[in-house]
């Protein structure tokens, strides 16, 4: 087991966002996480890498055991050096080179030296077809090349695990489809990927589990083809049989 | 009276001016940026005095801060025993300049610090930077350039502003200009006048040229 939440739970105010998840999550899984807007699934990924804080709940990763509500100083930064982040804006440095963006963290979060990164940063940028932009600003770049290079800087920090959240959400239609390739790509390789999506033939062809989240809670979970084919719980099914893509 | 006597004599003003103008554009962004960072922190103490500060500065007039620091810091400073009467005006000046400007960069740094996106830092720390790397690295680049415009406004206002150490006896081009045109009886007072306004205006087309350059250097990143 690579990755194991008990009983996390966070609320914002009043309202409950989620009560009491568990999720274990095994090396080269790719876990898949569907289920309808507003229902928690971004905070679930955003508590995993301590971009929020838990109200309670237990995380086991690697070989550490944390307290959700109360990681350490030094526990937030292991965590987060040894997972990475596909964010639904992008949210690529603004300020950086499509280069400097995939390097930056290798230099300041792994506290690799100028050279290695910027060769790591370099093949990064190549496997994903964007090496003649290494010089460009994010505003340069489309929002498919900014999302290809938004999960080169997660991969090339070589993660235990690489959470997305909702990455092709914000594309284009037309973009989506380079960036679902690169996702299958690196799910190929065997990397242990948590993907929050509303893309339902990736979760259909790429995921492993496929976990069904609404109000808070995971109500089901189980390969694609038992979610998709024999959704159990009666949410699941409303929720599957009211989308309109093929899946 | 000779075009070329005019000039020569505003122009021995100009490195008072100058010398004003860098020294209390400097101090003025170091005292604001320590008043941004306090006003920005959790604690109700430090907000607290930060607040009070540029309330208290920023309804002061410029004139005024300058005739007070002349007169108020020597008494201020009298009173844990460190005597500064003998300091040179010029020092006054700035440090008048200094307080009065340190406000209005102070909200300018503020400001743009609040307006950068917040997913920036996100990304930052996911990428495994701990907090004064995302600061350094991403947050505050990106808040200096935000803040650019006003910065860019403020440093014109603080050229003109320079003029007003005349009050406090310092001389510097306006002073240079009001001497000179004493000296002729007025006779040729607007012309002085006109030609120290042109003064004024190169170094402030000097400023917008540099700001100009340094934009265009980041036209890409788009803040």
């Amino acid at each position: 087991m690579l990755l194991e939440l008990k009983q996390l739970k966070k609320q914002f105010k009043e309202n409950h966002v989620l009560k009491g998840i568990d999720l274990s999550v095994n090396k080269g899984e790719v876990i898949v996480i569907i289920g309808p807007s507003g229902s928690g699934k971004t905070t679930l990924l955003r508590n995993i890498n301590f971009l929020e804080t838990a109200d309670s709940g237990t995380m086991a990763f690697r070989d550490q055991q944390i307290d959700l509500s109360r990681p350490t100083k030094e526990q937030i930064l292991w965590v987060r050096r040894h997972t990475a982040m596909v964010f639904q804006n992008y949210n690529l440095f603004k300020n950086k080179t499509a280069l400097e963006n995939i390097s930056e963290g290798l230099v300041f979060g792994q506290g690799k030296s100028k050279l290695e990164a910027d060769e790591l940063a370099e093949k990064a940028l190549d496997q994903v077809g964007l090496l003649d932009k290494k010089g460009f600003y994010p505003s340069q770049l489309s929002g498919g090349q900014q999302q290809r290079i938004g999960i080169a800087r997660a991969t090339v920090l070589n993660p235990d695990i690489v959470l997305f959240d909702e990455p092709t959400s914000a594309l284009d239609p037309e973009l989506v489809g380079t960036v679902l390739h690169d996702m299958k790509q690196l799910a190929d390789q065997g990397q242990t990927m948590i993907v929050v999506t509303h893309q339902m033939s990736f979760a259909r062809n790429v995921a492993s589990r496929v976990a069904f989240f609404a109000d808070g809670e995971i109500l089901e979970t189980g390969r694609p083809d038992e979610i998709f084919d024999h959704p159990q719980h009666e949410r699941t099914q409303q929720f599957l049989s009211a989308i309109a893509e093929d899946y | 009276m000779k075009l070329s006597k005019v000039i020569t004599s505003l122009l021995q003003g100009l490195p008072t001016t100058l010398i004003l103008l860098v020294l209390s554009f400097i101090f003025a962004s170091l005292i604001g940026l320590g008043l941004a960072w306090l006003y920005l922190r959790k604690n109700i103490l430090a907000s607290g005095v930060a607040k009070g500060y540029l309330g208290l500065v920023r309804g002061t007039p410029p004139l005024l801060m300058l005739l007070l620091a002349y007169y108020g810091l020597p008494k201020l400073f009298q009173l844990v025993g460190i005597n500064i009467n003998d300091w040179a005006k010029l020092i006054f000046g700035i440090a008048g300049l200094s307080i009065g400007w340190s406000a209005y960069l102070a909200e300018a740094f503020r400001s743009a610090y609040l307006s950068v996106d917040r997913g920036q830092y996100e990304a930052a720390l996911a990428v495994g930077m701990d907090d004064k790397r995302a600061f350094q690295r991403i947050l505050m680049p990106q808040t200096f350039l935000i803040a650019l415009p006003n910065i860019e406004n403020l440093l014109i206002g603080l050229v003109k502003a320079t003029s007003l150490v005349y009050v406090i006896g310092i001389v510097d081009m306006y002073s240079a200009a009001t001497d000179l045109s004493n000296q002729n009886q007025g006779v040729y007072q607007l012309e002085i006048f006109v030609i120290l306004a042109l003064i004024y205006w190169i170094v402030v087309l000097i400023i917008e040229w540099g700001f100009r350059h340094f934009r265009k250097h980041y036209q890409y990143v788009t803040v």
